[in-house]
């Protein structure tokens, strides 16, 4: 409680000086233009009155101006109603990161990101060397020297952002940590993946209707994707201005999965759906595993070169875990890599999260939107599962089909969960594992087409 | 006014042909998986028992019954012999510590009143 009374007392005392320093400065501002003229007359009384008056109390005056000019710099000071409010919001995500565990490892960085380039006089990020980069009219158009050299730290890791090197890496230690053992064993799972991307396009035409870019709408469409890592690259090509919203909308609908998907899925299907059990999977070979990731980055970059950044460091990832020669370097990617890009990666996204960039209409609009995108997606996925079942012989439980979104592994989880209480002897885990890391290929897929034809 | 400036031929034709493409890559890499699948799965190869010709007329005997198994079945056996075995061997105490046993008093185990002090009576 003392500790807490004196906090409130310092805290009370440095606002109560800083208004005092800011009363004077304004009243400076004011006095200022009218004393110009006076301080000729003045200068030549105050020069022959100096010869006599004591050097205390022009000592006294300086102090006093270093501490005025001290607390003008002071962030209570300088800060406005939009920072403030996002410094709320920072605190909010901080609390749901910590505290409801809620995506931690991306919002915790996320959210302090927000925290320290919204504190006023700290310069750690500046919107508006990134505007000056995308300007073509601007001397430093697409200049990182000019970054590096007038930037703060958060400018200079988001070039990491900007030239699109952080989700490439993530994607590495996702690979490297991905068994695509079920996709092998049933292909078929690829078009449960590519069903649940549905949300992506459907997203994008609603954005063109409410008055977004094209370029603007591709990137809030990739959010139905619900891949973190392919959101931010997309993005940060096609629409920089909007990243931070769409970062955060895409990792918190993707902690929120058990809440939004449950209910489409249930509503979608029957208790007698829910309730097939599926066959066993066949076993993989080594060999049909490493020799996936090649064939994959091979036919999928032949025929979309750009989408290769994203699936060509998957599968180099899945490559490395699968074909036990290079141990050291699967390790490093799924542990070492991947925790310092995503500090890295979640500090700067954050830091995009500017008060003027962030507290408009559009955060809100791509917020909607978001969640309709994940929707879509989700009752894609189960409604193709169901079409499946009419025609092949070999049923189809539809719970796996809302797994295609990616958001791995929570999607599959999800399915597994819904599935047990209609059934508890039904084990949907593995099945469910398939339309996932389909969907991983999917969303990389569709952000590769995106990009070539709105980028 | 907004949806009469925005250029929709343009959006449709992303919107079908990006679904319709994605859709296509995606059965492309399902026919490679199923044709390098159907290359590359794993057989394992069983030696069939020699046939013994029955004897005509002779009662089908136990051993000549076929069996399958599901998947959970084996499952299931596998899990019980593992546990069995486990029950069976004898948990060693693998612990090696070198312990001061502190006894309580007892007059019992006291050398005062032991073998020494017999001379006294």
């Amino acid at each position: 409680m003392k500790a807490i009374k004196y906090i409130i007392l310092s805290l009370t005392m440095m606002l109560s000086m800083g208004i005092m320093a800011q009363e004077a400065a304004v009243l400076n501002e004011a006095t200022a233009a009218a004393t110009a003229e006076e301080n000729l007359s003045v200068q030549e009384e105050t020069a022959a009155v100096a010869e006599f008056a004591p050097v205390g109390a022009a000592e006294e005056d300086n102090v006093w101006q270093e501490m005025l000019d001290f607390f003008q710099t002071m962030g209570f000071i300088n800060i406005d109603w939009r920072q403030l409010l996002m410094l709320c919001i920072s605190f909010f995500l901080l609390y749901l990161a910590i505290k409801k565990q809620y995506e931690p490892l991306l919002l915790l960085p996320i959210a302090f990101g927000m925290l320290l380039t919204n504190l006023p006089g700290a310069n750690m990020f500046h919107s508006e060397l990134w505007t000056a980069f995308l300007d073509p009219n601007s001397p430093a158009y697409h200049s990182y020297g000019a970054i590096l050299k007038e930037g703060g730290l958060l400018d200079v890791l988001y070039i990491g952002v900007k030239a699109g090197v952080y989700p490439c890496l993530i994607f590495i230690g996702v690979g490297a940590m991905t068994d695509f053992g079920p996709l092998i064993a049933n292909p078929k799972s690829l078009l449960l993946g590519a069903a649940a991307q549905i949300g992506i396009f459907l997203t994008f035409l609603c954005a063109n209707a409410f008055g977004f870019t094209e370029a603007q709408a591709g990137s809030i469409g990739i959010i139905g994707g619900a891949d973190g890592p392919t959101s931010i690259f997309l993005t940060s090509r096609l629409a920089p201005e909007l990243l931070g919203p769409i970062a955060i909308a895409a990792y918190s609908y993707m902690a929120l999965v058990p809440v939004i998907q449950p209910p489409i899925m249930r509503a979608l299907t029957t208790k007698k759906e829910r309730a097939i059990k599926m066959k066993q999977l066949r076993a993989v070979s080594k060999t049909e595993k490493v020799v996936f990731p090649i064939m994959v980055t091979t036919v999928v970059a032949l025929i979309l070169p750009d989408a290769a950044p994203l699936i060509g460091c998957l599968m180099l990832g899945n490559l490395m875990k699968e074909c036990g020669v290079v141990d050291r370097l699967s390790k490093t990617a799924q542990n070492e890599l991947m925790n310092i890009v995503v500090i890295f990666l979640g500090l700067s996204v954050g830091a995009t999260a500017t008060g003027q960039s962030f507290l408009n209409i559009q955060t809100i609009l791509i917020l909607v939107m978001g969640i309709v995108a994940f929707g879509c997606g989700s009752a894609g996925g189960v409604l193709l599962a169901k079409l499946m079942n009419v025609f092949s012989k070999e049923k189809i439980n539809p719970l796996i089909g809302s797994a295609g979104v990616s958001a791995v592994p929570m999607a599959a989880r999800v399915s597994q969960t819904v599935g047990q209480e209609e059934n508890p002897g039904n084990f949907l885990l593995m099945h469910a594992m398939g339309p996932n890391v389909a969907g991983v290929i999917g969303s990389a897929v569709a952000a590769g087409l995106l990009l070539t034809f709105l980028g | 006014m907004i949806l009469l400036t925005a250029n929709w031929s343009h959006i449709w034709m992303v919107t079908l042909l990006g679904f319709g493409l994605v859709f296509l890559l995606l059965v492309v890499l399902i026919y490679v998986l199923k044709l390098f699948g159907f290359i590359m799965r794993p057989r394992i190869k069983m030696e069939k028992p020699a046939e013994v010709p029955e004897a005509v007329g002779a009662p089908r005997t136990e051993s000549s019954k076929t069996i399958t198994l599901t998947g959970e079945a084996t499952a299931a056996i596998a899990m019980a012999l593992h546990l069995y075995y486990n029950g069976v061997h004898d948990e060693e105490h693998t612990q090696v510590t070198i312990r001061k046993v502190e006894r309580r008093y007892s007059p019992w185990n006291s050398k005062l009143y032991g073998m020494n002090n017999l001379h006294r009576y």
